[in-house]
């Protein structure tokens, strides 16, 4: 008992005072994107243009024996922000749990907290972009990790606590006042992951992931109305995942990856004169496969489907509100990793393919992408 | 009064295997080491194979669940295992003893000057490969020995037996393996990575070349191009390469020189007949000396 309390007070001390000899790792991962884009209706069309190169700053270390810290400060479109920073408790919490606070990608899935310089392919999978935002789930928060007691394969339950700031996001932009869409409400997230080790080559990891919470005001949507009385308008996500590599040496491997999200929520629906509440039930999913066939090179594609149209502008009945139309998406990609991950060049082509309801019709657009990717410092791999 | 005496006997074995010492290491021979030592006393595990680069071993959560319940965890250290921080913070043992082998060897080609990733994959510490020499084994065993000792200072006996016959089988086989390589015509060799140092300079062998261009950078036709000009020019009879690199590079140039790819395993387990660090040494030199 002393013990325990003996290391809860350094962890306070030590996040109180916060000082070592010991500098943390820093490291930097730079992204440049040339892309052309075949979509006849926009200025674009055929044009080669040279986005302005991003990346993303880690700062990551030790606070004392129990605790980390990590923060990633992204200069993307040419603004700073705060992807990330959190504090993250690893060891010496009662049941051995592990605590992690701050600004992070949330584990709903597998691939959303995987950042994307590490994924094989360049474009965020559709579902994401519609039912998270461009950027991924992200949000201020807290989540609590449990190792569940099952023996013979890992498998660990994530049940996290946020401001909500990600869905108001995900209902309107970052560019409005975020209180103004969805009040002070708090958003649920948790994740049930488990790990199988198949044989020495093969390794299989899946999981069942779930978030609650409002995602809007209806006065958001629908301001002073006599109609319809001022409610909450909740969300239910739940999602599946899965991913599976097989790599029988250094210089093979297959990976094939997925996962399908359901969402459930209010939305306003009923006549502008005369609107009302109601609920709709639509869906995402994607899948990829990556072979790495030498050392250097690898190839692969990915199919998208969402609910939901790419591109579309926030209102109460478009993204992720939008029950009638669906995108489909195809990405082909070859990457080139000359040595190590230090250095990438991925080539990648992606198809967008719309479903529009109501005799509606949308062109296909097909956009080629060229991405180069270097990393300089000691960044940590991801975990599988 | 049957039942009770089974009982506590049941007991007695449950404490018995409760009180062995929980041990992980990072590489087989480590494994090998500990168990030589430990004998009965130890369980033991590992997390990189033996046919696996353990300079890169995916941080795999099934290895968490082997560091949770240990109370050591050996490395060779000389940040070989970059990996192995994030798999003990996954493992959440906070008991776990974290012991670096490479704290009593002698380091070779430690940088001397600021070492950055224009040198390729170099290690700021020294080269890490220091169990490719035998008498390295001995140093690793000492620590071993001392580490187990720490924890159960009543098998100190055990454990001191345990060293002293290993130590005196390394000294043993020394002989014939140091009369076999120094028989060698030829002492110049390329190596495909540099990470031969330690094993060469103990048997008297000179790398003159790698294959790679630098640590970790895969070959060039450049620098296949020099490799073949050196080779005949010096006539050098062997490759030295682990056998979990791609032997394309080396091949390419055996076609157009006539050298020897010599395709080793640098673990215990990296081939089935490599299963203890002796037979591990054993086939290495054995190799080089049938080729040579």
């Amino acid at each position: 008992m002393l013990n325990r309390l003996l290391i809860y007070f350094l962890l306070l001390s030590s996040i109180a005072v916060a000082q070592s000899n010991i500098n943390p790792d820093i490291s930097l991962i730079g992204t440049f994107d040339t892309y052309m884009n075949f979509d006849k209706n926009t200025p674009e069309y055929g044009k080669l243009i040279f986005d302005i190169p991003s990346f993303e700053l880690f700062i990551d270390g030790y606070l004392n024996p129990y605790a980390r810290a990590t923060a990633n400060i992204s200069f993307e479109n040419g603004e700073f922000s705060a992807e990330e920073i959190y504090a993250n408790i690893v060891r010496g919490l009662p049941l051995d749990i592990q605590i992690k606070a701050g600004k992070y990608l949330l584990g709903f899935g597998k691939l959303n907290t995987v950042h994307p310089h590490a994924w094989p392919f360049i474009d965020r999978p559709l579902y994401h972009q519609i039912y998270f935002s461009p950027d991924g789930f992200n949000d201020i928060g807290m989540d609590v990790n449990f190792l569940l007691p099952t023996e013979d394969f890992y498998s660990s339950l994530d049940l996290g606590i946020y401001t909500g700031d990600a869905m108001a996001i995900n209902t309107a932009g970052e560019d409005v006042d975020l209180n103004e869409v969805r009040g002070n409400s708090l958003i649920f997230v948790g994740r049930l992951g488990s790990f199988f080790s198949l044989d020495d080559f093969d390794n299989l990891d899946v999981g069942l992931s779930g978030s609650y919470g409002n995602y809007a005001k209806s006065s958001f949507y629908v301001p002073d109305s006599v109609y319809l009385p001022f409610q909450m308008l909740k969300y239910f996500y739940g999602g599946l995942d899965f991913k599976y590599k097989y790599k029988p040496d250094g210089y093979t491997s297959l990976v094939i990856q997925g996962e399908a999200l359901i969402n459930n929520r209010d939305v306003i629906r009923g006549t502008e004169l005369e609107p009302a509440v109601g609920n709709i039930t639509t869906y995402g999913a994607f899948i990829y496969f990556d072979y790495q066939f030498f050392k250097q090179f690898s190839v692969g594609a990915k199919y998208d489907f969402t609910y939901g149209v790419i591109g579309d502008e926030y209102s109460y009945n478009t993204l992720s509100n939008d029950d009638m139309n669906k995108t489909n998406g195809l990405e082909y990609w070859i990457g080139y990793y000359p040595i190590e991950e230090t250095l990438a060049l991925r080539l990648s082509t992606q198809n967008l393919i719309f479903d529009l309801a109501n005799n509606m019709s949308k062109p296909t657009e097909t956009t080629i992408t060229l991405q180069l990717l270097f990393s300089l410092g000691p960044h940590k791999a991801h975990q599988f | 009064m049957k039942k009770l005496l089974i009982l506590t006997f049941l007991i007695l074995i449950g404490f018995q295997s409760f009180g062995e010492i929980k041990v992980v290491t990072t590489t087989t021979v480590i494994y090998d080491l500990v168990k030589i030592i430990g004998g009965d006393k130890v369980s033991v595990d590992y997390l990189c194979r033996g046919d696996q680069d353990p300079h890169f071993l995916e941080v795999l959560p099934s290895y968490m669940l082997k560091l949770r319940n240990a109370d050591i965890v050996f490395e060779i250290g000389l940040d070989l295992e970059k990996w192995l921080p994030q798999l003990i913070d996954g493992s959440r043992n906070d008991k776990l003893k974290l012991v670096d082998l490479s704290a009593d060897i002698s380091k070779k080609e430690v940088p001397t000057t600021k070492a950055d990733a224009s040198q390729g994959d170099v290690h700021p510490y020294g080269n890490p490969h220091y169990w490719l020499d035998p008498e390295n084994a001995k140093i690793m065993a000492d620590e071993i020995y001392s580490t187990l000792t720490d924890f159960s200072s009543g098998d100190d006996k055990y454990f001191r037996a345990n060293l002293d016959k290993f130590k005196s089988e390394i000294d043993s086989h020394m002989k014939e393996w140091t009369d076999k390589l120094s028989n060698l015509k030829q002492k110049n060799i390329i190596t495909f990575h540099k990470s031969w140092i330690y094993f060469t300079d103990r048997f008297g062998l000179k790398v003159v070349a790698n294959v790679e261009p630098k640590p970790g950078i895969p070959p060039t036709p450049s620098h296949d191009a020099e490799l073949i000009q050196l080779i005949k020019s010096s006539n050098i009879k062997i490759i030295l390469m682990e056998n979990y690199y791609s032997d394309s590079a080396p091949n390419h140039i055996s076609e157009s020189t006539g050298i020897k790819v010599v395709k080793v395993p640098n673990s215990v387990f990296g081939i089935k007949e490599t299963d203890t660090y002796i037979k591990l040494i054993d086939y290495i030199v054995n190799q080089i000396y049938k080729n040579g």
